[in-house]
């Protein structure tokens, strides 16, 4: 019997669903319980999107992924950031500081064009886009881009009802006491749905709850 | 044996006018209102040099006029001579359209006087100027055949003295007094004159005229300057059109990045900053543009990108009449070093992508960040236009600053007041402002508020409470 399966494995008349290849290539996101989920974590070229909130740690969880990105000698690049982005929390988390571009785009359509030249030029590796307002034809472009120049391209929008995008990985993220919640929204050559738990208690002890009744509730609010 | 050839340009004004879409007939006036330069179409309509405005208007109803400008023909005289630079060694202006060259020196480079004007020709045909030259054996005797347009090129010194003798005066540069007065002698060619024994000459003539012969003849010395190259490049085409779309003006502006290329191909050099100037009809001021690659650049498309990109954001409330292309200065070329074995191929350098995004986007808008040796949050980052990956890596070198423990990702260009519950779990830390002011020290605290949003909090010393940054 056993003959027989690999006597047609051979002549590749046999597709056997555990040995299929990758989508993509995967870069560890430094996560066990995401890399376990997400066939060994974020891929290393195309789109990433992320659905979440500002300010729950969708950057600390880029931030491991961005280090290996980044360690090719490559280019990081942050487009229309929402603030100031901080020089010591970046070298704190390894990120090469001479190798980060901050982009400022006056409006949507240079926004899109600048992730777009990045992604194409072959000198970035990782391209962090806040917010941007495209349909499926730029998100297509972008992708092209990205694959093009070996650049993964990471979305960060709002949680909301979108229409599927050509991602290779889309995921939503929700704040948790212990970290963030990722729910899986769309996978290239895997099965959405899928939800993790992602603990950040070794990476960021200092910001998670360490349980509810020791945080002192502030109930001083000004204005 | 000394040989000389002269360059003479009988039409620089008219030519240098950006190509005519149509025939038009088009003519240079002096100031006494007389044709002195004129493209083949108006020479085709019967106009001559000399010709005055009013019969040349009568002959041609439709012809364009441009007033003769003695600077402009001066400047392109000296741009024709500095790219003639780049092929021939010694080379003088003999203002106001001619050029002299002095060949014996470059015949052995050139290997004999065809291989010389082969590239020669090749030179001229690329500038593109109407022209007509010839050789002699002294810088005189070529300017004086190259006037009669004979177009002679041979080194045979016989047969460059046989066509001098059979010269008109009027070729020579003889003032028109001297020029009667042989006339009335009966002399009308420079043999006949040159046959004369000068001491003859001397005793009826003024001294110039023996001193003319003297050095036609090369008994004289003829010292003539010898152009220097200029640093730097510098050009202005005038456009015969007004140009009110900024993408029309691609088509003159590559043929001037055309000549920089070549320039700067020639001394193996880049250049890092263009000075494009948009010049108008009327009086206004011309519109500067600094076009900057951070890499520096030699191939025209690369620099074509860059200027498109910025005169794309530009609104024009006027046509362009003119455009000038400079640029200052010349860095020798540094070559760019890469890993043989990468699998990504990489279309640009980095160096290269901060330029273009400049371009496009303001030099303000593209900015790099280093780490400051500085306690307070608003002090520690500082964003500074993107020079490149090398520059900011040796400023970190010379002074490691360690990155402090514990801070935001993004931090509020101004403090937003506290309106929500947030929960208290760490903190606090107390920053104080250089020089101890007291009164305006801060304690930071991490704070979650009920959304799960990791805000970086402070209190005043007036218990105010102000969201400083947020922990992305």
């Amino acid at each position: 019997m056993s003959a027989i399966i690999a006597q047609l494995a051979r002549r590749q008349l046999l597709w056997q669903g555990n040995n299929q290849q990758a989508a993509y290539q995967a870069l560890s996101s430094g996560f066990a319980e995401l890399d376990a989920r997400l066939g060994g974590g974020f891929p290393v070229t195309g789109l990433i999107e992320l659905q979440t909130e500002a300010g729950i740690g969708e950057l600390r969880l880029m931030l491991p992924y961005l280090k290996q990105q980044q360690a090719s000698g490559r280019l990081l690049v942050l487009i229309a950031p929402p603030a100031e982005p901080c020089a010591d929390m970046l070298a704190a988390a390894g990120i090469d500081l001479s190798a980060l571009l901050i982009i400022a785009p006056a409006n949507n359509k240079d926004m899109l064009w600048a992730a777009e030249q990045c992604l194409d030029s072959g000198c970035c590796a990782s391209v962090l886009l806040w917010q941007p307002q495209f349909n499926l034809a730029q998100a297509r472009r972008l992708q092209l881009a990205a694959e093009q120049g070996a650049a993964s391209l990471i979305v960060l929008r709002k949680p909301a009802q979108y229409l599927s995008l050509p991602v290779n990985l889309s995921l939503a993220l929700t704040a948790k006491a212990q970290g963030l919640g990722a729910k899986v929204l769309k996978r290239k050559g895997g099965w959405a749905g899928e939800v993790v738990d992602i603990s950040m208690q070794p990476h960021w002890p200092a910001l998670c709850l360490a349980d509810s009744s020791a945080a002192t509730v502030l109930t001083a609010v000004a204005g | 044996m000394a040989l000389y050839l002269y360059l003479q340009f009988p039409s620089l004004l008219v030519d240098c006018v950006s190509p005519l879409p149509a025939k038009v007939p088009l003519a240079v006036a002096d100031a006494q209102h007389r044709m002195v330069q004129l493209n083949t179409e108006a020479a085709a309509r019967g106009i001559t040099l000399g010709m005055s405005l009013g019969t040349a208007a009568a002959l041609c109803a439709d012809l364009q006029l441009l007033p003769y400008q003695t600077e402009r023909q001066q400047q392109l005289l000296q741009s024709v001579a500095q790219q003639l630079y780049q092929l021939m060694a010694d080379i003088a202006l003999d203002p106001p359209d001619g050029l002299y060259l002095r060949l014996c020196a470059m015949l052995r480079l050139y290997r004999g006087l065809n291989g010389y004007w082969q590239v020669l020709y090749k030179a001229l045909q690329a500038l593109g100027y109407r022209y007509q030259f010839s050789c002699g054996t002294t810088p005189l005797a070529a300017k004086c055949l190259a006037r009669q347009q004979l177009n002679l090129l041979s080194a045979d010194s016989t047969e460059l003295s046989e066509a001098l003798k059979r010269s008109p005066l009027v070729a020579s540069e003889l003032s028109l007094p001297a020029q009667q007065q042989l006339k009335r002698l009966g002399i009308t060619t420079l043999g006949q004159l040159l046959a004369l024994a000068p001491a003859e000459l001397s005793r009826r003539f003024e001294p110039e005229l023996l001193s003319y012969l003297g050095r036609l003849n090369g008994d004289f010395y003829h010292a003539l300057n010898y152009i220097q190259p200029a640093p730097g490049f510098s050009r202005y085409i005038e456009l015969l059109y007004d140009i009110a779309d900024t993408s029309v003006l691609t088509a003159p502006l590559s043929g001037l990045l055309q000549q920089l290329s070549m320039q700067l191909k020639h001394r193996d050099a880049v250049c890092y900053q263009l000075q494009l100037s948009l010049h108008f009809r009327s009086q206004r001021q011309a519109i500067e543009l600094t076009v900057g690659s951070a890499q520096g650049e030699y191939l025209p498309e690369r620099w074509l990108m860059l200027c498109q990109l910025q005169l794309s954001r530009l609104k024009l409330t006027e046509p362009v009449s003119g455009l000038e292309l400079s640029c200052s200065d010349f860095k020798p070329k540094q070559a760019q070093t890469s890993a043989l074995f990468n699998e990504t191929a990489t279309t640009l350098s980095p160096l290269q992508l901060v330029s273009l995004l400049q371009a496009r986007l303001g030099c303000d808008a593209v900015s790099s960040l280093s780490l400051q040796n500085q306690h307070l949050p608003e002090l520690a980052s500082r964003r500074q236009p993107a020079q490149g990956p090398k520059q900011s890596l040796s400023e970190t070198a010379l002074q490691p600053v360690t990155p402090l423990a514990l801070r935001p990702a993004f931090i509020l260009p101004s403090p937003r007041p506290l309106t929500e519950p947030v929960e208290i779990t760490s903190g606090p830390e107390r920053l104080c402002p250089n020089g101890w002011q007291l009164a305006a020290q801060r304690d930071y605290f991490i704070g979650r508020n009920r959304k799960g949003q990791w805000l970086w909090l402070y209190r005043t010393v007036s218990q105010q409470w102000f969201v400083h940054g947020l922990f992305s």
